[in-house]
């Protein structure tokens, strides 16, 4: 502690991507809170439900797989899922739905309380396991739930009959919405919001794909926390000029040479799936002790909406990662690999996402051999911290750091 | 009766020789995954629609693609695949409805190239005028890949499927009724009869139903010392239907996927079948894998049990299924509200020993006695 203290606190720049971003996130959660008070209502929202229909209308958000992120990022994922499993709940569900319906009873927790919604807004195109979590908090609250279904797609395209069946959910919920809180749709407002989504959208993508780069500009888990403002506050004059400056920063980094990734970047890999949370520094270290700098993830992607037209804002939504077929899953992944210089590629076998895991192991061996780069695998949870061994993701890592050491002596490299 | 009982005994625990019978008979037949799937424009399009939900096997090769916290039923039928279980089929149709099944389609194309892969993706919000469009367009894509096979689809035809499916709908309720007051019928044997209607074409199964009710309706109607609802995906181990059996209970009503949740809905009336076929997928309720924010399902439960005179409901959870994981909390809560004794049993295809099992119900038998 004293080392610490004797420490030269860092002076915080106001005007760095990495401040405005904080802010920006925690902001999210008081602002909501601050709405309730003042009888603005709230929704709880999946993560890649339109953020255009809330803010369009004016609706206070909560995005309930972040909230469980964050109470898990800080040590509480085990102790909330017990509440839940206690109910009657299994521990073979999601683990952001155990934590989120425990909140949902307990309406508390200190390491991430947030305001209780009025309506729950959910999009299943992330899991179908969503409609069942939100259906129970819906039950639970006993309040209304708008379900804007986008099934899962099996063919590479969007069909047109998928684009019209959502484009006529969308707006009924926007009806729905009207009508339970008497709001009114402004298609003004909605171009405003469009276009700061779109703004937000691109500059990610920008920021993101300056891992092009070698060595990167930043280290692969900045985006784990940036991420968060992609979720919640995409849709926000504010979140687009944060991720612009984000992507600023990434460039001038390349120019000057420097890096968040702060020691020497020896290998770069793509990391699949989504983050351990319970044990981000554990999953972080033990890559970077060893040089390994996450590059790329499809999370690059999966907040990528943009688009030029109302239909083509549809598509994008139809088009998210668990949304889409084995193939064009593996395409989008061999592009990050190919386009960011991946030389392996980490799988998280997330026992909270049978859907993300559940074709992980042929798209892996699909995508390991399209780009020729090995492909190694470790279990664990979103989450519920009981689901991951450290051992066993350092031998993993250790194993992958070897293959892509003699990969490159091969070369000659 | 007993002969009929035999019978449906020996179709439901010798699928593949049912399969070999049709093919040999130049029939085609096409595999119908789990939990839903357009049987009767399958049927029309001149295929033997042939229930694929697994089996009672030691996963090995599906492990090649699935994570062990897959449901065994998925991948049970992806094991059956790869070994060669269903060679000679035309097709698999695998819906959308559980996020493990839309994984089971994925690895169906690389695991089983032999065995085309049909999708049949179903909307969530089924209900509305454009839900049943969606459901319509995803039949209509049934067709263009049934076609490719070989399949002719003409709405006259559905017709007869459908009319000839809606009778085999009330011929499955009317016998579910009668079960409730016939105890002398096994859990087993009142699986196997749920069972078989997989692997038969649906007049020959209607026509077996029709023999037994009319036979039970001939014999003097009790009601067993232990009447209980079962409520789940699957129950149709036999290990797990010994117990049933061997500790008395008698299942007077099931709320199991694979059983009454089949046959709950017909086909409504219409100008044009493949309209009225996807307002029938609009109608179902009361399932685990059909969202409803009301989840009626649970007080649908509640009062089937009532209905029947039950003692208790054994909720028979497939391990790792979502869907009626979430389900099961919401269940719990309202067997407590209405005083319904509950309990619940976890089973999945791989289970060797089922001694947990058997205490459980033991112990479950003994409340109920109380």
């Amino acid at each position: 502690m004293a080392g610490e203290a004797a420490k030269e606190a860092k002076p915080v720049d106001v005007n760095s991507a990495k401040y405005k971003l904080g802010k920006i996130s925690s902001a999210a959660y008081a602002d909501a809170l601050e709405a309730k008070k003042k009888g603005v209502p709230v929704a709880w929202v999946s993560s890649n439900f339109p953020v255009e229909i809330p803010e369009t209308l004016g609706i206070a958000t909560v995005y309930p797989e972040n909230q469980a992120a964050g109470i898990a990022a800080r040590g509480a994922g085990a102790r909330m899922c017990e509440v839940s499993e206690a109910d009657g709940y299994s521990n073979d569900i999601c683990a952001y739905a155990r934590i989120s319906l425990a909140y949902a009873k307990l309406k508390s927790c200190p390491e991430q309380d947030v305001a209780m919604p009025d309506v729950l807004l959910c999009c299943n195109n992330i899991c179908n396991c969503m409609v069942k979590w939100y259906e129970n908090l819906a039950r639970e609250l006993q309040i209304p739930m708008i379900l804007l279904d986008i099934p899962f797609n099996p063919d590479y395209d969007v069909p047109q009959a998928e684009i019209d069946y959502v484009t006529a959910q969308f707006w009924d919920a926007v009806h729905q919405l009207e009508e339970l809180f008497g709001l009114k749709w402004s298609d003004e407002r909605f171009q405003k919001v469009s276009t700061f989504s779109c703004r937000s959208s691109r500059a990610w993508l920008a920021a993101t794909g300056c891992a092009r780069y070698t060595p990167s500009p930043f280290n692969g888990f900045d985006l784990l926390n940036h991420m968060a403002v992609m979720v919640t506050a995409r849709g926000k004059q504010t979140a687009a000029k944060a991720m612009e400056t984000l992507s600023r920063e990434y460039e001038a980094n390349h120019r000057s040479g420097t890096s968040t990734f702060r020691t020497e970047e020896k290998h770069r890999i793509m990391f699949e799936g989504i983050a351990c949370w319970p044990y981000l520094r554990v999953t972080s270290t033990g890559l970077k002790s060893r040089g390994i700098n996450m590059v790329t993830t499809i999370y690059a992607d999966a907040f990528g909406f943009d688009y030029n037209s109302f239909e083509e804002m549809i598509a994008a939504y139809c088009r998210v990662p668990n949304a889409i077929n084995l193939e064009l899953s593996r395409d989008k992944r061999v592009k990050l690999c190919k386009d960011n210089h991946a030389e392996g590629v980490l799988v998280h076998v997330n026992r909270s996402c049978k859907l993300w895991s559940g074709f992980m192991y042929e798209m892996s061996r699909q995508i390991g051999e399209a780009c020729n780069i090995p492909v190694v695998s470790f279990d664990g949870d979103q989450a519920d911290p009981r689901n991951f061994s450290e051992a066993q993701y350092n031998t993993r890592v250790q194993g992958l750091a070897e293959i892509m050491e003699a990969a490159k002596s091969v070369k000659g490299e | 009766m007993h002969d009929l009982l035999n019978r449906f005994h020996e179709i439901a625990h010798s699928p593949r020789a049912q399969l070999e019978k049709y093919l040999s008979q130049g029939k085609k037949a096409v595999l119908t995954a789990p939990v839903y799937t357009p049987e009767e424009l399958i049927h029309s399009m001149g295929f033997i629609p042939f229930g694929a939900w697994g089996g009672d096997t030691e996963l090995k090769r599906a492990k090649e693609y699935c994570p062990a916290f897959l449901c065994s039923i998925v991948q049970s039928i992806l094991e059956l695949g790869m070994a060669g279980a269903y060679e000679g089929v035309s097709a698999i149709v695998i819906p959308s409805l559980c996020d493990t099944l839309k994984t089971l389609g994925q690895n169906w194309k690389y695991a089983v190239p032999s065995i085309p892969f049909i999708p049949m993706t179903y909307p969530q919000n089924r209900k509305t005028d454009y839900g049943i469009a969606f459901t319509k367009a995803g039949y209509e894509r049934v067709i263009r890949d049934l076609e490719k096979l070989g399949g002719v689809y003409d709405a006259n035809a559905l017709r007869r499927s459908i009319a000839i499916y809606n009778r085999h709908n009330a011929a499955m309720r009317k016998l579910e009724k009668l079960l409730a007051i016939h105890p002398e019928v096994t859990a087993a044997q009142r699986s196997d009869i749920f069972r078989s209607a997989f692997f038969m074409d649906k007049e020959e199964h209607t026509a077996l139903v029709e023999g037994l009710i009319a036979a039970l309706e001939s014999a003097e109607p009790s009601v067993g010392e232990l009447p209980i609802v079962i409520s789940g995906i699957l129950t149709d181990a036999p290990a797990l239907n010994d117990i049933f059996d061997s500790l008395g209970f008698q299942i007077v009503a099931d709320d199991v996927a694979a059983q009454s949740r089949q046959y709950r809905t017909d086909t409504p009336d219409g100008q044009c079948p493949l309209d009225a076929l996807a307002r029938k997928f609009a109608d179902m309720d009361h399932c685990s894998v059909l969202y409803n924010q009301d989840k009626p399902r649970i007080q649908n439960l509640i009062d089937i049990a009532r209905a029947r005179n039950a003692k208790g409901i054994v909720v028979v959870l497939t391990k790792f299924c979502d869907p009626e994981e979430f389900d099961f909390a919401l269940i719990k809560k309202a067997c407590e509200r209405a005083e319904l004794p509950l309990t619940m049993i976890e089973v999945d295809r791989q289970m060797v020993h089922f001694e947990q099992v058997r205490t459980n119900l033991e112990t479950f038998r003994t409340i109920l006695q109380f």
